[in-house]
């Protein structure tokens, strides 16, 4: 028995190595594993010329953490190099004494509510309104690879209404 | 036995041996290919820079919408922003993009708030448009979206192998 089986399989080697040629192709073209160590890299060009205009840098959406905030955060540099924050969209409860900050994406009091102690933060000044769009100027120093949580921040009872986390433009 | 094993062995390595000569061919032939066809992209993105050259610059093309990637299937990160020109053209662009390599990888936008809920959205009962074939599983990348879509509607882009139904990564477009 053994003795058919070897000769046969001897015999017709080269009927399996006509079979597993094409698999081997298939399956190859399938997957391409070669693929998972190759990188296609590119790098167009905007699809219109940058403007003289401010461009946005980082954005966020808005969320609400002890009233419903909701609207989109961007940061824009104009191109002498200023940078300033744009809400848009942009709607919240209002407050007293409420303030636009920016805090430390790890900061505790993003994930809760109210904010106790001192917080680190970046003042960018009151809320000029609990709706529609406003801009606020950055201080020159800020350290946006720092600083990329926006929150609407009511000083008088340390609560934070909403907060957007910033990410690359 | 020992023999049989041998035979087996022999098979194996012969057919190892058969396909390895013809899989470096096939992909040699593959990369002009696509070498080619970046050329020919090239080619097409420089007379369309040209064009716009003549046409004075597009100043006032519009971010309208925009999202962040979320992996799927294979780790997938960056960002894709809907842009609009003076001439009502939109544009989707993905910047500081990366995804996986992949086989027969396709931009999609899906009728979805976001994909998150892949057994839906690979299901096929979920409408979707295709915008073509990935560039470059790296870097910044355009484009061109059809005038007819509706982007209330077609709110997520996904990074598509439409070869394995797979979502590498999704990203929900917000206004921006």
């Amino acid at each position: 028995m053994n003795t058919n089986q070897r000769s046969w399989i001897s015999r017709n080697k080269w009927i399996f190595a006509a079979i597993a040629l094409p698999v081997l192709a298939v399956a190859w073209w399938e997957f391409r594993p070669e693929k998972l160590f190759i990188n296609e890299k590119v790098s167009e060009a905007a699809p219109f010329a940058a403007s003289g205009e401010a461009q946005p840098v980082y954005t966020g959406v808005l969320e609400g953490k002890a009233h419903p905030t909701s609207g989109r955060a961007t940061i824009y540099q104009s191109p002498d190099g200023k940078n300033y924050l744009r809400l848009s969209d942009f709607a919240t409860s209002n407050g007293p004494d409420v303030h636009v900050v920016l805090l430390k994406a790890d900061e505790k009091a993003v994930g809760g509510v109210a904010a106790t102690g001192e917080l680190d933060k970046v003042e960018l000044g009151s809320l000029k309104g609990n709706q529609g769009d406003q801009n606020y100027d950055l201080p020159a120093a800020t350290d946006l690879n720092k600083y990329q949580t926006v929150a609407i921040y009511c000083e008088r009872f340390h609560v934070i209404f909403g907060t957007s986390q910033l990410e690359k433009f | 036995m020992v023999r049989g094993w041998k035979a087996v062995l022999a098979v194996a390595g012969l057919a190892v041996l058969g396909a390895v000569p013809s899989v470096t061919l096939a992909q040699d032939n593959m990369q002009s290919d696509s070498m080619k066809k970046d050329d020919a992209m090239q080619d097409g993105m420089k007379h369309d820079a040209m064009k716009h050259d003549d046409m004075a610059p597009d100043k006032n093309a519009k971010a309208l919408f925009t999202g962040t990637f979320h992996g799927k299937v294979h780790s997938t990160s960056g960002r894709a922003t809907v842009y609009q020109g003076t001439d009502g053209k939109r544009i989707l662009r993905l910047t500081h993009f990366k995804t996986s390599n992949g086989p027969d990888v396709h931009v999609i936008l899906v009728a979805t708030r976001d994909a998150k809920d892949d057994a839906n959205f690979l299901s096929g009962n979920v409408e979707r448009i295709e915008l073509g074939k990935l560039k470059g599983n790296e870097g910044d990348q355009n484009y061109e979206l059809p005038e007819s879509v509706d982007l209330s509607k077609f709110q997520t882009v996904s990074i598509y192998c439409e070869r394995f139904n797979a979502n590498f990564g999704a990203a929900a477009l917000a206004k921006f």
